[in-house]
């Protein structure tokens, strides 16, 4: 062969071998199982968050919470709540409507704050029997791809404060059988729609006679629930501390489940006992092992529910949540 | 070329110029030399026939270039008169009749195996162009292969019972691979499927080369090479590459052999006064169909599915030595040959227990509920083009049997029809074996793997049928260029999307290698690339897992517990420290049992969801864990 003639062979010997190369190198748009991921673009995540180790933070670590009026991430007003308590709290709670859209800017805002994201979600409408009947089935699909896609953790409290009787979906018009069925409905979907990225909060009130009397009709099952997320406030009629005012709603809700309790709304009313209420608070949640936080409604509704109603209640608030165990960063297990 | 034979072609003016483009083309002819003696053998080499300006059309000749007659007498341009020299030696040598021989020639067969190894190349790439993590059949194999070395050579119980429910020996091809495995994981065992079906394609061009021509087995390895089948198996780590490989070599083996007996000539016998003479093998050489049989009990070995086709490697034989040595000596080939293949498969039965295994995979395999029209779409999809080809080139084979292009040529002792017609049923109904078996039992479980097998058989066929399309001369260029470009079309994508069809486990398997520690429990479906992926790392084995098909729970109060009970009592215990499930649009009702089960017993808590996009659809793995004890009821 001569040498041109090798050059040429030598050529084509090259290019083939660089276009068997570039043959077999899979491109993002090559289809699925040639390497590529096909014509549309993937919104799910490749790994979702865990939140597993978020249900019970390790170390004894605890949640603080807060709820506050208006547009939460808004700087200067999360800045001024945490410029008062003297720590930054590590989980924000807001609400959503049932039927509304998904606040995924917001709750994205909320995690890159590095707070947990917690969704009150309050079914308005339509009624706990018809959701448990599958006809909100596509709006909670949309929601829950939502969630999924946005690949952060998030604490959902659905039809809060179900044993009330105060609410649409409580004791007065829904019953036990038709909450457990719409929470069960809406849990599965979310499942189904691969969605393991949120902690599910069931929430009753401790406040009322009929609150624990028929608690264990309202759970669904340990499957469906991570956190006992109680809500009770200091009022100023009722308990005053919280062994009189959880305690006993605690106690009822062992006989079924021990899965770790967050009060997941509280307060005291403004007033001379305020100091005292809230020193009680927190010092119960810091000793207790199966207290994994609280989230303060700082709030100016009915009453001055808010930290700083007074300088006494203020420094007892700062003082306590100033021990280490709170506020840690929700971002590193 | 007509310029370059100035005073000639001026002068003739019309000149058929396909075949003297064939002269020139394919053999040294003296056309290609340029003027001198080259032009007079230009002449010559279009059938030496002179040129007549106004007369028919020559039935031989398939193009015409039209010129139109000068006009008066031509002047010789002054540039391209000369003398010709002449030599009192100098002598015109034998004139060959055409320009180019049908017989083999070396060029044209380096020509032929380089144009092979382009489609080799293209065949290489196609199929490593596919990606994916291990399927779990292959996942399945490589780990029972590793279990099997562990049991044949350092006495490891085999806790598997691989050898009841795998569909094909689980001492052959999964030790192989699973030796491959240990030098270069998955990746070198894939590598040495290509090698397997890049080695039946080249088998493929062999002996369809024998049985035909050249022309043919190029265009029988071509369309084999890009048929979605082949390049989805030349990247499979299964038995199914190497069980092709060996139904290729058995039938390249016994074609060969037919043309390496060698004859004697002799007396037959005696009828009244006419004396028969008839054909005698050379002493021994009816056994050389022998050297097949250990190839094909082999195939049966690795693949029991592979028997199936064993009929028509034998029939094959039969052919190919009917041609050539008579009926009587074609039958008796073939009945050493299954005579051979019988007893080595006998013996293969008798000192195996792998008889139930093959009634339950291949013999008596559980019917499916998949329709019958999907199926027969799924074929034609598959295989439609190539059985269609096939058809195509049985039919015309049949009419005619004359395969090149040669003017004037009549082989002398040529095929007959019903041979002919013989030959193409067989090889194109032997496409139809594995559909037609598969359709009958209503399940598509690898139909996209099974229809290559056929396919290989039928490829000859449809060589011919392609060949026949494009015509003599390469008359009609776009049949093949169509046809070609449709397979390669086909073969790409309908591969690339069979390849996608399983969920890549890519971020499945570092979710699981947090959690899996050793001598944990596992419960999974897919259980098998878990196991063979995280046993890799030393995180678990294969006797620690249960899959959704099996499971014989011992409960608390020591039943022993099957089917939808075991999974439940097992659940309710706590017994799994996790579980796997691939939860896809349309998951079969253990997974649902299972699911349902941990909802309802609260001993498990989903921990991840890894959501995948497949080829066809969506879903997502699930990775549940036992809730810790504080968590517990």
């Amino acid at each position: 062969m001569s040498g041109v003639g090798r050059r040429a062979a030598l050529g084509w010997a090259l290019a083939a071998a660089a276009t068997s190369a570039a043959g077999c190198t899979p491109s993002r748009t090559a289809p699925i199982g040639a390497g590529g991921q096909g014509p549309s673009v993937r919104t799910a995540p490749y790994v979702p968050f865990d939140v597993t180790w978020m249900i019970r933070p390790a170390h004894g670590r605890k949640y603080l919470g807060a709820a506050l009026p208006g547009v939460r991430v808004t700087p200067g007003v999360l800045d001024a709540w945490a410029g008062k308590a003297g720590k930054a709290p590590n989980l924000l709670s807001y609400r959503l409507s049932w039927g509304d859209g998904f606040p995924a800017g917001e709750t994205l805002a909320v995690w890159r704050r590095r707070m947990l994201p917690y969704l009150v979600w309050d079914p308005w409408k339509p009624t706990l029997r018809a959701i448990a009947e599958g006809r909100a089935d596509a709006y909670v699909r949309r929601t829950a791809l939502t969630v999924r896609d946005l690949n952060v953790p998030l604490a959902v409290s659905f039809a809060q404060e179900m044993n009330g009787d105060w609410y649409p979906w409580g004791v007065r018009k829904t019953a036990p059988e038709e909450f457990v069925g719409a929470w069960r409905r809406v849990h599965d979907l979310f499942q189904d729609t691969g969605v393991s990225n949120v902690i599910w909060v069931w929430s009753p009130t401790v406040a009322g006679p009929a609150a624990s009397a028929r608690l264990r009709s309202y759970y669904p099952g340990d499957a469906y629930v991570d956190w006992l997320g109680l809500v009770g406030y200091y009022t100023g009629t009722g308990p005053h501390t919280f062994d009189t005012l959880f305690a006993p709603v605690i106690r009822k809700a062992r006989a079924f489940t021990r899965n770790p309790v967050l009060v997941a709304g509280t307060a005291a009313a403004s007033g001379a006992r305020k100091p005292a209420e809230i020193r009680d608070l927190l010092r119960a949640v810091t000793t207790r092992r199966d207290v994994v936080g609280f989230v303060w409604s700082d709030l100016d509704k009915e009453t001055d529910w808010r930290i700083d109603s007074s300088p006494e209640a203020l420094a007892a608030f700062r003082r306590g949540v100033a021990d280490p165990h709170f506020g840690f960063d929700v971002r590193h297990p | 070329m007509t310029s370059g034979h100035g005073p000639v072609t001026a002068a003739e003016g019309l000149v058929p110029v396909a075949e003297g483009l064939g002269a020139v083309a394919e053999g040294p002819g003296p056309g290609a030399e340029g003027p001198g003696p080259g032009t007079e053998g230009a002449v010559a080499g279009f059938g030496g026939r002179a040129y007549r300006g106004d007369g028919p059309y020559d039935p031989e000749s398939t193009l015409r270039l039209r010129v139109l007659p000068a006009r008066g007498r031509p002047e010789p341009a002054p540039g391209y008169t000369f003398d010709e020299i002449t030599r009192a030696d100098w002598a015109l040598g034998p004139v060959p009749d055409t320009g180019w021989s049908a017989a083999p020639g070396a060029r044209r067969t380096w020509v032929s195996r380089a144009l092979l190894a382009c489609l080799l190349l293209v065949q290489a790439m196609l199929s490593l162009r596919l990606h994916n993590t291990a399927f779990e059949d292959e996942a399945l194999y490589v780990y029972a292969g590793h279990a099997m070395i562990d049991h044949l050579f350092h006495g490891t119980p085999d806790y598997g019972g691989f050898g009841t429910y795998f569909s094909g020996s689980p001492v052959l091809y999964p030790v192989l691979a699973a030796w491959v495995d240990s030098v270069g994981g998955l990746t070198a065992v894939r590598l040495m499927s290509l090698g397997f079906m890049l080695a039946a394609t080249g088998l493929l061009y062999s002996f369809t080369r024998m049985l035909f021509n050249e022309r043919t087995a190029l265009c029988a390895a071509g369309i084999f090479a890009v048929s979605q089948s082949t390049l989805f198996l030349g990247n499979f780590a299964t038995y199914d590459a190497l069980a092709i490989l060996l139904l290729a070599l058995s039938a390249w083996i016994l074609v060969r052999v037919v043309r390496v007996i060698r004859v004697v000539q002799g007396v037959q016998g005696v009828q009244g006064a006419k004396v028969t003479r008839g054909i005698r093998l050379a002493r021994g050489h009816w056994a050389l169909p022998l050297a097949a049989a250990p190839v094909a009990a082999l195939a049966v070995g690795v693949k029991y599915a592979s028997a199936l086709y064993l009929p028509t490697v034998t029939i094959l034989l039969v052919l190919a030595a009917h041609r050539r040595l008579g009926g009587r000596q074609a039958l008796r080939l073939g009945a050493v040959f299954t005579g051979g293949v019988v007893v080595l498969l006998g013996i293969g039965l008798a000192t195996t227990d792998y008889l139930q295994a093959i009634r339950s995979t291949t013999t008596d395999r559980a019917h499916g509920t998949t329709s019958v029209p999907a199926m027969a779409w799924d074929c034609f999809r598959w295989g439609g083009l190539l059985f269609a080809l096939a058809c195509l080139g049985t039919v015309l084979y049949t009419r005619r049997e004359r395969l090149g292009e040669v003017p004037g040529r009549r082989a002398p002792a040529g095929p007959g029809t019903r041979w002919r017609l013989v030959l193409g049923a067989v090889l194109t109904g032997t496409a139809l074996l594995a559909p037609a078996y598969q359709i009958h039992l209503q399940t598509s479980v690898s139909l996209h793997k099974h229809i290559g097998y056929g396919l290989l058989f039928a490829a000859p066929m449809a060589g011919v049928g392609l060949t026949r399309l494009v015509g003599a001369h390469f008359r009609f260029p776009q049949a093949a260029i169509a046809v070609g470009v449709l397979a390669l079309t086909l073969g790409m994508s309908q591969s690339a999307q069979n390849y996608g069809i399983w969920p890549s486990t890519t971020y499945l398997m570092p979710e699981l290698a947090k959690n899996v520690r050793p001598g944990q429990k596992w419960l999974g479906q897919p259980h098998e690339a878990p196991v063979y992926y995280l046993s890799r790392e030393g995180l678990t084995d294969y006797t620690l897992w249960t899959s959704i098909y099996y499971i014989d729970y011992t409960g608390r109060q020591g039943r022993h517990l099957m089917g939808a009970e075991g999974y439940r009592a097992a659940i309710d215990d706590g017994w799994f420290d996790g579980v796997v499930l691939d939860w896809s649009d349309q998951p079969g009702d253990v997974q649902a049992l299972i699911r349902g089960e941990m909802r309802t017993s609260g001993r498990y808590r989903l921990a991840g969801a890894l959501s995948y996009r497949t080829s066809v659809g969506t879903g997502h793995f699930e990775i549940w864990l036992r809730v810790p004890a504080a968590h517990g009821r």
